[in-house]
């Protein structure tokens, strides 16, 4: 399929053409740029739910749920499920659709995408994913993270309702304190509460919510098991509120602060990239070497490269 | 494929077939090998199989099958891939498959077919080759 071909099939929403417009766009292929250009009208329409927490959590059998549920009530479904690279061969096994069998069913469109070394819990074209989705005309799109550590907040920047999954057993207080992905979360699940400990976990995320800043919005907690399906009725009225919560006003006001950020950062990208290819790494070593034989300082040194 | 693209394959176990150790050993020694698999687990119809072939956007669809379910899952496959107009995806295929039958597969359309103690070197060679 060639770049027209493409777009032609996005129209008509076929699903292998946003399939392959997914692999350009992970591939960071220029044609993906062009055809992006293009449909960039068509797309942004969806809800997005980000689902974040530790590895094994339940994530994707709570994504899948969900996304049952979601279908039920008559809405359309798009998933996208990150899983990490392994940092020594590249390659990956990714395994979250193997959770996602019940939704399958019924026609979802879900891919599975390989972080390639990109941090912060999501790949490096995530944002760009989504919308080719879009494409299919779903009005939800649930975006599952690798299993995050603490540093691992990226979805913030891109859910409109982020979903944190905590789990019992998984340590004690201190370390659920130390974790910085609690305070992004919109909502807190703690799943598998056929566990022992989940009340305790329970009481700790309260505790510690009202030992924090107030908010307009305060994450309500839910209780979930993913494996049968307990506490989902709940989790699904607390993501509606939070969409109620966000309205129309909110949610406009996040996205053109996060649009404002991410071009800031595309610009500021562009920008570094040219001028260090108008410096050279000649000069750059030169005035190294100037530098060691104490010819020239540091400081005075960036200001001459930067100046010429 | 561009300097970013990954080999993408799809492991799949077809019908009621539980033995999954071999399916398990080849998504990991591809893995090791750079590419990406994604591991779709047991009791996966042909419809499944495709569909998720085609969201998933893969070079390869691996079949793993021991149960001999092989004789009316494979053509299903084939069929299916040809009906969504998808029959660039490669099909190969593992487990226990009669050698006599090997030939009748490759015609229909299964490339490649690899059975018990091929080696996985043999298996990824065969895919990087192929895939170019
Ligand atoms: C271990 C085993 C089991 C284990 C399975 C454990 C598990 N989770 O996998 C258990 C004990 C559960 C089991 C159960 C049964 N088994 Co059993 N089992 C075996 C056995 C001894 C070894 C299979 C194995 O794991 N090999 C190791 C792996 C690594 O090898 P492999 O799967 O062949 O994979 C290699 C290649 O085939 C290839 N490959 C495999 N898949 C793929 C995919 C791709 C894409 C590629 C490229 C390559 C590839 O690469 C791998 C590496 O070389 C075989 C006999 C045999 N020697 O094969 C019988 C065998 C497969 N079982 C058999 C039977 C009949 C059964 C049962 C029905 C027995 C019963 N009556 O209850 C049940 C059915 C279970 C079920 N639900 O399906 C028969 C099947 C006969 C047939 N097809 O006509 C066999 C052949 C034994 C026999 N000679 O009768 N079994
Ligand atoms: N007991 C119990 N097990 C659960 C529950 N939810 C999920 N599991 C199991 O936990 C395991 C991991 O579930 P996944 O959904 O794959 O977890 P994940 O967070 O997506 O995992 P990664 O993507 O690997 O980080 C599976 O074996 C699930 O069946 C639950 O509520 N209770
Ligand atoms: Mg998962």
């Amino acid at each position: 399929m060639n770049k027209n071909e493409i777009i032609d099939k996005l129209k008509e929403k076929n699903i292998r053409a946003v399939a392959r417009l997914l692999t350009l766009i992970e591939n960071e292929e220029k044609e993906a740029e062009n055809i992006l250009k293009e449909i960039w009208n068509f797309t942004g329409k969806s809800y997005i739910i980000g689902i974040t927490g530790p590895p094994g959590a339940g994530k994707s059998t709570i994504v899948d749920l969900l996304s049952k549920m979601a279908i039920e009530k008559g809405h359309k479904v798009g998933v996208l499920a990150v899983d990490p690279t392994s940092p020594f061969s590249g390659g990956a096994v990714l395994g979250d659709r193997l959770r996602m069998t019940s939704s399958q069913e019924t026609g979802i469109f879900i891919r599975s995408v390989a972080s390639r070394g990109h941090l912060g819990g999501l790949a490096a074209t995530t944002r760009f994913m989504i919308n080719a989705i879009e494409m299919l005309d779903n009005d939800l799109t649930i975006v599952e993270t690798v299993g995050a550590g603490q540093g691992d907040v990226e979805i913030v920047q891109i859910a409109d309702t982020t979903i944190v999954v905590e789990v019992p057993g998984l340590g004690d207080e201190v370390q659920a304190q130390k974790a910085g992905i609690l305070e992004i979360g919109d909502i807190l699940v703690v799943n598998k509460c056929d566990r022992p400990g989940s009340d305790r976990l329970a009481r700790e995320l309260k505790m510690m919510l009202s030992l924090g800043e107030k908010k307009d919005w305060m994450p309500p907690i839910v209780g979930t098991t993913a494996t049968n399906g307990d506490g989902f009725d709940f989790l699904w009225k607390e993501i509606k509120n939070h969409k109620k919560y966000l309205g129309t006003d909110r949610k406009a006001e996040m996205r053109l602060k996060r649009i404002n950020y991410e071009l800031e950062n595309q610009v500021s990208q562009k920008l570094f990239t040219k001028k260090m290819v108008q410096i050279g790494t000649n000069e750059i070593s030169k005035m190294s070497k100037k530098i060691l034989e104490r010819k020239i300082d540091p400081l005075t040194a960036v200001e001459e490269i930067i100046r010429e | 494929m561009s300097k970013k693209g990954k080999i993408r394959v799809l492991i799949a176990k077809p019908g009621l077939d539980g033995h999954d150790r071999g399916a398990k050993v080849i998504a990991r020694a591809l893995r090791d090998s750079g590419m990406e698999v994604i591991y779709t687990g047991l009791r996966q119809s042909p419809e499944d199989i495709v569909e998720a072939a085609i969201q998933e956007d893969v070079h390869f669809i691996g079949l793993s099958i021991l149960s001999g379910a092989h004789t009316h899952i494979f053509p299903r496959v084939v069929e299916l891939l040809n009906e969504r107009e998808a029959s660039d995806i490669k099909i190969i295929a593992g487990g226990i498959i009669p050698d006599e039958e090997i030939p009748k597969w490759n015609e229909i359309g299964i490339e490649a077919i690899f059975g018990p103690g091929s080696s996985t070197n043999d298996i990824i060679d065969y895919i990087k080759g192929s895939a170019n």
